[in-house]
């Protein structure tokens, strides 16, 4: 019976973990004593003791009060799960199989993921046709040989990714959990399907790719994120102005011997003095959506604290400080940038904006500053680029760039290589990345 | 008081301590397994009241450390009386010798228990409030840790100071900003949100018993509207209904109407902004329709 007990915490827990929710040994343990002291048959205290011991964030209460509605309902209504998901895998088998087999070329099966394969299965028939039928009038084009092959999965590719876009929100392009036990799997998906808050998704998903219907959760995660890393900024600040503090302790020690006469004052060491931290986001095509949620973030930070100056830039620059600071709600306030900024969606020139930006304001850029970029790094004029950042180092406190490639991406990307050269790189590919860079107080100290 | 759950139950009923079964639950929780209880919520949920009744109900002490930004050790563990030091040193000037000295002016005799100490060195256990640990900074929240963890300190002049008896430690934080993982991990956790309209009913009711049936219930939906509404930035606290509440039978009113609205609603919405945005999006006869419709 008590080993019952151990296995199914363990599993459950297993399902929290899932979820994205961080517990540790020590809470297993802590919430094993506590099931020891209450009445297993009191499902609601049994809730409540799980929950004191095992989720200790503010913004994770609900998903664990779902978690154990899902993991403790009764027994028909799990076999219902259980049965659905079996179905769902395998439907999803099929279609996965069925889009191998159709998408050929030359006899040989085209390279594509599982989730490009979903894609294509969710796309309207007629549409796949015209895929097919411009797949099979390229194999059989004169001259066309084998090693064609990868240069029209890259076409297929994009087209993919295309579809991706506009299939996003009835696709379900979610992987199905894969946790190794098949009970918790199917109630996992069956989380995910009834509200899609439980999927763990959304704090690891490339931003890019956060569905429609999930915008208000992302954008009251990134609030919450930036509330926080405000009331950093706006606490160190308010230290560092404080005057030197005398270190009576010390002196006294020290002045002993001269009979408590006061000669040699101690003073407590020093903060470190607030970084004016200037903002340069990139909000070319390939970054609307990140730029979207990082002036975003931005926003919340600009809310409290006006010591911040945001710049946009995609082939120039463009200061924005100020309408951020009119205390519109983020939604007015982003369409006021967006129909007015020349920039928004044009390509990327890094080194012209750094140039204006030390040309034109000068005064931004001291040794107490923090620059800090928002970019994927695909920007012309690299070698222009990198000179102007070397230059800019030299005046700042630090240049720090948050970099919204995959982290997988990075090695393959030459750019990224070389501003790793000349300054240090964060990844901010996804929600939970961004909050790491709060977390480690990169930017802050 | 033994503690179980149906006494603190009991107990914090009979202390007009209004709240639910996961309240009890953790609070019991925490006592069992002798761990500190990190309460988080929005302002005026009542977390730092669930301590001072907490120390009610067992009979303990309450020791109360309020945290700010810029609280260091030695003013939450202890501090040497200087002015005694200095006058010590000042009156043995001739007679003493430097080391004797020294020796002598950092013992007990000269140290200033602040809070942590304080109730270290209790005698009976005591309820040790830490308010608003977030509004430190990591380097302090890395101390109370370690503190927290083996409930001795040392004092480089006396040596390791252990605890006589482990206190209650209750935390409170408004979450303004994440406390690490290492706190958390050391203690049993409770995030205390708004009261159900339910609730703040029987808390109006509890704390100002000369008010109507009719009136705490439209007032608390009226509140519960008004926390709802995304436009309003700084929520309504408990401690504002209440307020409220008194401010509507000041005037001699029973119910909520248009009129007692507009005369009080500054005891309820405390910026300009949010009373703005009220009247613009909500506004006093959306209000009173909302307050007096039966659910
Ligand atoms: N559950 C409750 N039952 C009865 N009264 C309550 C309850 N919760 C709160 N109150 C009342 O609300 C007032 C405010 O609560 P309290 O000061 O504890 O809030 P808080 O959460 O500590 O707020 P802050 O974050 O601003 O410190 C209390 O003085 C008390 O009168
Ligand atoms: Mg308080």
């Amino acid at each position: 019976m008590e080993n019952y007990l151990e296995v199914n915490l363990v599993r459950f827990i297993h399902m929290l973990r899932y979820a994205g929710i961080r517990i540790g040994s020590g809470e297993v343990l802590d919430a094993l004593n506590a099931l020891s002291l209450l009445d297993l048959s009191d499902r609601e205290a049994v809730r409540a003791g799980l929950k004191a011991t095992l989720v200790k964030r503010s913004g994770e209460q609900q998903l664990f009060d779902k978690a154990f509605t899902l993991f403790f309902a009764p027994p028909e209504a799990k076999e219902k799960d259980y049965t659905r998901h079996r179905q769902d895998q395998t439907q999803r088998q099929q279609l996965l199989a069925k889009a191998t087999e159709e998408l050929t070329f030359q006899g040989m099966p085209l390279k594509l993921s599982d989730s490009e394969k979903t894609v294509y299965s969710g796309m309207p028939e007629k549409d796949k046709e015209k895929l097919l039928d411009y797949i099979k009038k390229t194999a059989e084009g004169k001259n066309i040989e084998q090693h064609f092959q990868p240069i029209l999965e890259s076409v297929v590719k994009s087209s993919l990714a295309y579809w991706r876009k506009s299939l996003r929100n009835q696709l379900n392009l979610s992987p199905l959990p894969q946790t190794g036990d098949q009970e918790l799997n199917a109630l996992l998906a069956s989380a995910v399907r009834n509200g899609g808050d439980y999927s763990p998704a959304l704090l690891e998903e490339d931003m890019q790719n956060i569905a429609d219907k999930d915008l208000p959760r992302a954008e009251a995660l990134i609030r919450k994120l930036a509330r926080q890393m405000v009331t950093r900024l706006a606490r160190r600040y308010r230290q560092s102005k404080k005057r030197q503090q005398l270190d009576l302790r010390k002196t006294i020690r020290h002045n002993i011997r001269f009979g408590g006469t006061l000669l040699k004052l101690r003073y407590r060491s020093r903060r470190t003095q607030k970084p004016r931290l200037v903002l340069l986001c990139d909000v070319s095509g390939s970054m609307a959506r990140y730029a979207n949620f990082v002036l975003q973030f931005i926003y919340g930070i600009n809310d409290v604290v006006s010591q911040i100056e945001s710049f946009i830039f995609s082939e120039d620059l463009e200061r924005v400080t100020e309408y951020f600071q009119h205390g519109d709600d983020f939604t007015s306030t982003m369409l006021e940038v967006i129909n007015r900024s020349k920039e928004w969606g044009r390509g990327t020139n890094l080194g012209a904006a750094l140039k204006n930006l030390r040309l034109k304001y000068p005064d931004l850029l001291t040794g107490h500053s923090i620059l800090l970029i928002v970019s994927d790094t695909k920007t012309m004029a690299l070698d222009e680029t990198l000179q102007e950042l070397s230059l800019i180092k030299r005046i700042v406190k630090d240049v720090v760039l948050l970099n919204t490639l995959p982290r997988g991406d990075w090695l393959s990307s030459k750019s990224v290589r070389s501003f790793q050269g000349v300054l240090r790189m964060f990844p901010c590919n996804t929600l939970s990345d961004l909050e790491k860079v709060i977390r480690q107080k990169i930017i802050i100290y | 008081m033994d503690v179980s759950i149906a006494n603190l139950r009991k107990a914090f009923l009979s202390a007009g301590y209004i709240t639910d079964e996961d309240v009890i639950i953790t609070v019991f929780l925490s006592l069992k397994l002798g761990k500190p209880l990190l309460v988080e919520g929005a302002p005026g949920v009542g977390k730092t009241e669930l301590a001072k009744v907490l120390s009610q109900v067992l009979e303990a002490d309450l020791i109360r450390l309020q945290c700010y930004e810029g609280l260091d050790e030695n003013k939450a563990l202890y501090e040497w009386n200087y002015q005694r030091q200095l006058l010590k040193i000042q009156i043995s000037k001739e007679t003493a010798c430097t080391e004797d000295l020294e020796q002598n002016l950092f013992s007990l005799e000269y140290l200033l228990e602040r809070p942590l100490l304080k109730a270290i060195q209790a005698d009976k256990q005591v309820v040790l409030l830490i308010d608003e640990v977030d509004k430190t900074d990591e380097e302090f929240e890395a101390f109370l840790f370690e503190v927290l963890s083996d409930f001795q300190v040392s004092v480089p002049e006396l040596g390791t100071i252990s605890a006589r008896q482990i206190p209650v430690v209750i935390l409170t934080s408004n979450n303004e900003r994440e406390l690490s993982d290492g706190l958390k991990r050391r203690c049993a956790y409770l995030y205390l949100d708004y009261p159900t309209v339910e609730r703040e009913v029987a808390i109006i009711r509890a704390k100002i018993p000369t008010v109507g049936e009719k009136l705490s219930l439209e007032v608390a939906r009226a509140v519960s509207l008004i926390r709802d509404s995304q436009e309003i930035k700084k929520k309504p606290s408990i401690a504002e209904t209440l307020d409220w509440v008194r401010a509507i039978l000041a005037l001699d009113q029973d119910r909520l109407n248009l009129v007692v609205i507009e005369q009080t609603m500054a005891m309820l919405l405390k910026t300009k902004a949010d009373l703005l945005s009220f009247n613009k999006n909500i506004g006093s006869g959306r209000l009173v329709e909302y307050a007096r419709t039966e659910k």
